[in-house]
């Protein structure tokens, strides 16, 4: 034991004081704010000072939707040319091309329509957000157009126009609670990211300093006075205790930051409300969780990178093969959507309950709605009988793979590894 | 045999080893015992190192036994015994003066017992600057010298060293073997292999010199030599060489005032001596025994065409 806490001390000290650390550390929470910053930055500036045209045969139609248009942009600069034919269409291609304008709203009306037919050229290929913008613009002043035509006054005309805002609750024990799912998905992607990111990190490490100590005939020393299991236990609590320092700094850090942009949040105007850290919807109780499926996760895929690291005789070769390892993690990664909003389907469960699945899944499933309890205990008495199974063939392949060197072992070499004692 | 003394503070009997379909040792038997120096002699992949390996428990025998301090093997023994591996391996991004405290904490000793003899260490073997460099800026010699203290840290009785001087230059390599005779004197147990026989010769008390896997030569220097007869001399002389013809003598060299002869199987010198002084004036007269490389080249020889 005492063999197995000092060679733990090691690892631990050995990441913890090392300057990737320190760097990693830093720049993840730098890196994230860089992202919050630059997506509030980019919808603040996306499609800010443009110059567009619209051009019809019907004046009441552009005028109505020139007034859409900059009343959802104000910087935007919308001119509007009544009444428009194919030498006017010319002159704009022109204008455009010579970048004196952004793009031009060619507009038809339809004779058994409100809505018109609608064109925009501009000069970049996809457009996507202004097409979509231009497309709401266009349906709302039709509308608009047409309930006047029907001799309803303008206040009645916005009454109608008005969207309906979906409120939405959710039920935990028994009790209704007001939830934003914007909030709820923003939570769950970041934390899951994170879950997967550091569980491969640190698992892979795991695989990555096996091999190191391997190719440094480092091993050989220290045989010498440890047993295999020793030093196996001592690098998983090692690494795993690096990787708790590290996702706890993360933790603090993310908060201290959240408060943060929420003071920041304050001098700002009320547009970006649903966009900011404080948004996190996160619960305490959610951090418990995290840090769990944390602690499982690693020690499965560290257990199975010690085993795998121990079989290999290059860092190149666990690199190849590391994504094959993970690959299930990946799974629930592909699935997050899917699980988020059927968390009890029973493919959900059922991935839930898959111990190599468990970590992301069950994540998820708690990030959705409350599982039944027994469903929970069930998959983490699973996860840790898949952690002991790990443990006990990795072990195995521990002991002998690492005095071995040269070529990878095949499959039956790999067997007949773990009934040597 | 002499060599099954009681005290003995390893010894291995009639252990085997094999991998896979190749026997690595064969029916090995031998014991070191207090304040010996034991040489492991052998060719390259004679199986020395999987000898060493099973002595120190990092492998198991397939058949025979493994006793250390005159009990049964152990993982306990283990913080008595230094062991120096021929593959040398440190952590390269770790200080030395770290790098020495946690192998010897490993090995039991408290972390500040630990750095005291550290720094005395390293003092002696004349690298304090390296104390406190990462391993990795180290030149290899260097990181010999550092690998071979983190084996005597702990102050083991018994020490296994594999191949410890390879690569060390001349210099450096006396200094470590006149550690390894001061601890020698002090009644520890040393014992290293080598392919090197000028360092056994003159360093070893005792010698197994491993061919394929079996010992085929083992026992005291003396006795190894004495197994060997003096069929050599060498004369320096000056005046008349017609004693060469003497009839001891089955074949000489005459360098004209140097000569180099083989005796007859059974010959005595002293004859040859008594015959070369009537006829010339002698300078030198030297009645050698063989070289261990010459009776390691008879024996494997002798091996390898059968």
């Amino acid at each position: 034991m005492r063999e197995a806490l000092l060679i733990a001390r090691r690892e631990y000290l050995a990441r913890v004081l090392s300057k990737a650390f320190l760097l990693t550390t830093l720049l993840l929470p730098l890196f994230m704010g860089m992202i919050m910053g630059g997506s509030i930055l980019a919808a603040t500036l996306m499609g800010g000072d443009k110059h567009l045209v619209v051009a019809s045969d019907d004046t009441t139609l552009a005028n109505a939707v020139k007034m859409e248009l900059v009343r959802k942009d104000p910087k935007r600069a919308v001119d509007v040319l009544v009444p428009a034919n194919e030498a006017n269409r010319e002159d704009l291609i022109r204008r455009v091309g010579a970048k004196d304008l952004d793009g031009y709203l060619w507009l038809v009306a339809r004779r058994d329509e409100p809505i018109p037919e609608a064109t925009y050229t501009s000069r970049s290929a996809a457009d996507f957000f202004t097409a979509g913008g231009l497309q709401a613009a266009i349906n709302k002043a039709a509308l608009r157009v047409e309930i006047a035509k029907k001799g309803l006054g303008v206040q009645e005309a916005e009454s109608l126009l008005k969207s309906s805002d979906v409120k939405t609750m959710q039920v935990r024990e028994g009790k209704v609670f007001p939830t934003d799912p914007a909030k709820g998905i923003f939570g769950a992607y970041v934390m899951v990211m994170l879950l997967y990111f550091s569980v491969v990190f640190y698992g892979m490490n795991v695989a990555r300093s096996v091999v190191e100590e391997k190719t440094s005939r480092i091993f050989e020393v220290l045989l010498a006075t440890a047993k295999p299991e020793s030093l196996m236990a001592g690098k998983l609590l090692g690494v795993g205790a690096a990787g708790l320092t590290q996702l706890g700094l993360w933790l603090v850090s993310g908060s201290l930051l959240a408060v943060f942009a929420m003071t920041a949040r304050a001098g700002m105007s009320g547009e970006m409300k649903s966009f900011s850290f404080s948004s996190f919807g996160v619960a305490p109780l959610q951090l418990l969780f995290f840090l769990l499926f944390f602690v499982l996760g690693f020690l499965f895929y560290s257990a199975i990178g010690a085993g795998f690291g121990a079989s290999v005789s290059s860092e190149q070769e666990v690199q190849q093969f590391s994504f094959v390892i993970v690959s299930p993690l990946v799974i629930g990664l592909v699935m997050m959507r899917y699980i988020l909003s059927n968390p009890s389907a029973p493919l959900s469960v059922g991935l839930s309950l898959f111990p190599p699945c468990t970590p992301i899944v069950m994540y998820l499933r708690l990030a959705s709605q409350q599982p039944p309890m027994w469903q929970l205990l069930l998959s983490v008495g699973l996860m840790l009988l898949a952690i002991w199974g790990a443990i006990w063939v990795a072990s195995r392949i521990y002991r002998v793979g690492i005095l071995m060197y040269g070529k990878r072992p095949t499959l039956p070499e790999m067997l007949r590894w773990m009934r040597y004692s | 045999m002499r060599e099954m003394a009681n005290g003995a503070l390893v010894a291995l009997d009639r252990v085997s080893k094999s991998y896979e379909q190749k026997v690595a040792v064969k029916d090995l038997t031998l014991s070191i015992a207090p304040g010996s120096m034991y040489g492991l002699l052998g060719p390259n992949g004679a199986g020395k190192t999987s000898s060493i390996r099973m002595m120190i428990g990092i492998t198991l025998p397939d058949s025979g036994s493994v006793t250390m301090f005159e009990r049964p093997f152990s993982r306990e023994s283990l913080k008595r015994v230094g062991y120096l591996p021929e593959e040398r391996g440190l952590y390269k991004k770790m200080k030395v003066i770290d790098q020495l405290i946690f192998m010897a904490q490993l090995h039991g000793l408290d972390s500040a017992t630990a750095r005291t003899r550290a720094h005395a260490w390293c003092g002696r073997l004349e690298i304090t600057d390296a104390i406190s460099k990462k391993t990795e800026e180290l030149s290899k010699g260097m990181q010999q010298k550092i690998q071979f203290i983190s084996t005597l840290l702990h102050e083991p009785q018994l020490i296994i060293m594999d191949e410890p001087f390879s690569g060390l230059d001349p210099v450096n390599a006396v200094l470590l073997q006149d550690v390894l005779l001061e601890l020698k004197r002090a009644g520890r147990a040393i014992l290293f292999s080598t392919h090197r026989m000028d360092q056994v010769e003159k360093l070893c008390d005792s010698i197994c010199l491993i061919h394929r896997g079996e010992a085929v030569l083992s026992g005291t220097m003396r006795e190894v030599k004495s197994r060997y007869e003096r069929n050599h001399v060498v004369i320096d002389f000056e005046g008349d060489a017609s004693f060469l013809e003497h009839a001891s003598i089955a074949e000489a060299k005459n360098y004209g005032g140097h000569a180099e002869i083989r005796l007859h199987e059974g010959a005595d010198a002293q004859h040859l001596l008594v015959e070369a002084t009537r006829k010339a004036r002698i300078f030198k007269f030297d009645w050698i025994e063989p070289s261990l490389e010459e009776i390691f080249i008879r024996t494997v020889g002798g091996k390898a065409d059968a």
